[in-house]
């Protein structure tokens, strides 16, 4: 473990970003996001998890993926410098790796090679993704529920810990070892801070509320999908976007052209299963026109559907839509609900 | 005051008078309340009332399928002014038969906006709260703060003319009259006093923020069309990035399609996640209606609503020749 001095941290900031995109959370009159940085005063450290999630960065809300002219296709210029992400929380880093299930690893998948997704690939395979631990959990964390934690480092190139006067670094993957090697002007961390982090683990450990045991969670969804659970779960849901938008693991998406003439784009979009329009057919018919049919599956696609593709759930626990909720349908209650059912 | 209201439920359900009856109960955060739905007798003592009451729940009322999931032949509803108003606003655009909703009215004494209570806590998170009639007591993990109740009140509730139901078939307690509120459009001529640069620079910023999740369309009780306007894709009518110039129209659109409809309850902006200032352009077009029409949506039942009716001396100055 090496560490820098937080007085240091413009710097560090500076010479990253002589390799790196660099993003981090940024605090700018609009709801707290992962923004591209121009400096280290633009980053607030002190945010736990960011309004909007980091999964934009990779996955934007909307995407030019070409534009056509008659002569034909041409695909936008990307950001020349791998992407290094700053702050990330262990339920959003955790959210990468699913994420990359879906649109880029594709393993454990049926087939092989399945299509991996360029423009992901593009941005998240070179990236250096740094996971700041969480010194104090907000009462909607519930990592733990999904064995992750404020602590944890799933997901993560290199691991930060942040104490009164220094950022503490470690390694968790190759990428990330390779990074603190060359990096020089760091200090070696000493026993006694070492024995301190242990201090500050239990502190945050203790902030989090009390962990349910998921794990009839999955064989729970198998069994309850016509039952009447269901009526109760979503009578109050109003189908809205909010839960789905700020997810880090949501990510259903739609394609749209916008054209004039002889030339146009096309855009990949955020979608969710939560709107009506989305399971509309070109015929009219929607097998999902009821709003408990869409509740049931925004959640058995995190709790069933995904584990049963990818042995995950696809909820990190990070809280986000139990804040955004406007009718307060509280994700974990819901959870709570089909355990005990 | 909620153990009449909850005896009442319990009566209607107990003689048949309701199927359902749509109400508050508490929330699993603090500050926050949650809509609950009452079939059972016993099931109404989950029932709450107070500043943390937010939604509108009249929002469930219409007959789209999206909302509240099943039919019911007769209805129970509790709600505040606005609410009620909106009740009107259904009744008089033909959405429900009245005779078929029993209102029940509670006494409103505004409700609070907890992003200004957030703007007070500095973001911090909240982990205790208590209201007493004139004061927020809040506890989070290293602060402790009382702020005075009207400090954190929605803009809505401290503009409002009519907090006690003005329609309803059954109040609890005793509804005030219209209450007396002279600077109701204060921030409407405010914003009119700046340069068309400094409010277009504003509308822009704030509608930027937007997500596009219509978090603020679907809490909305005049936000009921089968099929709204941005999810018709044959034609496209408008762009479906969250870029501004495709949000400003989602907006301004929807401003229009609830002009002489709105409430100003302030469901949409307490729905908001990233806290957009929704209120402004509803609230323009509401005065417009008002010194045009010199009409307030969802007060009388047999009034002909501003957008639907003609007479031949309203005013046509808008009109350029
Ligand atoms: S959910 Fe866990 S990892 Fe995420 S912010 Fe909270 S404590 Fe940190
Ligand atoms: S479902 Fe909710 S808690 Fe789970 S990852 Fe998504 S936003 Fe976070
Ligand atoms: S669960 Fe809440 S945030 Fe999600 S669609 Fe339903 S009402 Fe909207
Ligand atoms: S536009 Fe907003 S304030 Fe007006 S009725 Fe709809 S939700 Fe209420
Ligand atoms: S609720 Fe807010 S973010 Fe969502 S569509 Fe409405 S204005 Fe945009």
């Amino acid at each position: 473990m090496i560490k820098i001095k937080k007085s240091d941290f413009s710097t560090f900031i500076t010479n990253l970003q002589k390799n790196y995109s660099v993003f981090a959370p940024v605090t700018d009159g609009k709801a707290t996001a992962f923004k591209k940085i121009k400096s280290a005063e633009d980053i607030n450290n002190k945010v736990l998890n960011t309004k909007r999630s980091p999964k934009e960065i990779f996955f934007p809300q909307s995407e030019v993926l070409f534009q056509y002219t008659e002569e034909g296709i041409k695909v936008p210029k990307r950001e020349e410098k791998p992407f290094a992400i700053w702050g990330m929380r262990n339920c959003d880093t955790k959210s990468l790796l699913l994420l990359d299930k879906v649109f880029g690893e594709a393993h454990q998948m049926p087939k092989k090679d399945m299509y991996k997704d360029p423009y992901w690939k593009e941005k998240y395979d070179n990236c250096l993704v740094f996971n700041l631990a969480c010194n104090k959990p907000l009462s909607t964390c519930f990592c733990n529920w999904f064995d992750g934690g404020p602590f944890n480092n799933t997901g993560s190139d290199i691991f930060v810990i942040e104490n009164d006067e220094n950022y503490i670094f470690e390694a968790v993957s190759d990428k990330g070892k390779k990074f603190l090697k060359e990096f020089k002007t760091a200090e070696q961390v000493s026993d006694k801070e070492i024995k301190k982090i242990e201090k500050l683990k239990e502190t945050a450990e203790s902030y989090l509320a009390e962990k349910e045991d998921i794990s009839s969670l999955f064989s729970k969804t198998k069994e309850i999908w016509d039952e009447t659970i269901w009526d109760e779960i979503a009578a109050k849901c109003i189908n809205c976007g909010a839960c789905a938008f700020v997810c880090p693991t949501c990510h259903c998406f739609d394609v749209s052209d916008e054209g004039k003439g002889k030339k146009g784009k096309r855009i990949r979009l955020w979608d969710s299963c939560m709107f009506a329009i989305f399971t509309k057919e070109a015929s009219g018919h929607n097998p999902r026109s009821q709003s408990l049919q869409r509740v049931r599956q925004r959640v058995m696609h995190k709790y069933n559907y995904f584990m049963d593709n990818y042995d995950e759930h696809l909820c990190t626990g990070c809280g986000r839509c139990v804040v955004v909720c406007p009718v307060n349908l509280d994700i974990r209650e819901v959870i709570k609900k089909i355990i005990r059912y | 005051m909620i153990q009449n209201l909850r005896t009442e439920v319990k009566k209607l359900l107990k003689d048949k008078k309701v199927d359902i009856v749509l109400g508050w109960g508490k929330g699993s955060l603090p500050l926050s309340s949650t809509p609950v739905f009452i079939q059972k007798e016993e099931d109404a003592d989950r029932l709450i009332f107070d500043e943390t009451c937010r939604n509108n729940l009249t929002t469930y009322l219409t007959k789209d399928k999206r909302k509240l999931g099943k039919t019911y032949d007769k209805i129970g509803i509790i709600v505040k002014g606005c609410d009620a108003r909106s009740i009107v606003l259904y009744a008089v655009e033909k959405q429900i038969n009245k005779e078929n909703v029993v209102i029940i009215g509670v006494p409103c004494n505004g409700i609070l906006e907890k992003k200004k209570v957030l703007q007070k806590t500095e973001n911090k998170e909240i982990l205790e709260s208590k209201i007493d009639g004139k004061n927020v007591h809040l506890k989070g993990r290293d602060f402790d703060l009382t702020i005075p109740l009207k400090d954190v009140l929605c803009d809505s509730c401290l503009t409002c003319r009519y907090p006690d139901a003005p329609v309803h078939d059954i109040f609890i307690g005793k509804p005030r009259k219209k209450v007396d509120i002279k600077d109701e459009f204060k921030n409407v001529i405010d914003f009119e006093k700046k340069s068309s640069q400094e409010r277009w620079e504003y509308i822009k910023e704030e509608y930027s923020k937007c997500i596009r999740c219509y978090a603020c369309r679907n809490v909305c009780p005049a936000c009921y069309c089968n099929e709204c306007f941005v999810d018709q894709n044959d034609p496209q009518w408008i762009g479906k990035t969250p870029e501004v110039t495709d949000s400003i129209i989602f907006h301004l659109i929807r401003n229009l399609h609830v002009a002489g409809r709105c409430v100003d309850c302030g469901a949409c902006v307490s729905a908001c996640p990233v806290d957009l200032d929704l209120r402004i352009m509803n609230k323009k077009v509401e005065k417009e209606i008002k010194e045009r029409f010199d009409y307030t949506a969802g007060l009388d039942v047999n009034e002909k609503p501003a957008m639907a009716s003609y007479c031949e001396n309203e005013k046509q100055d808008f009109i350029m020749g």
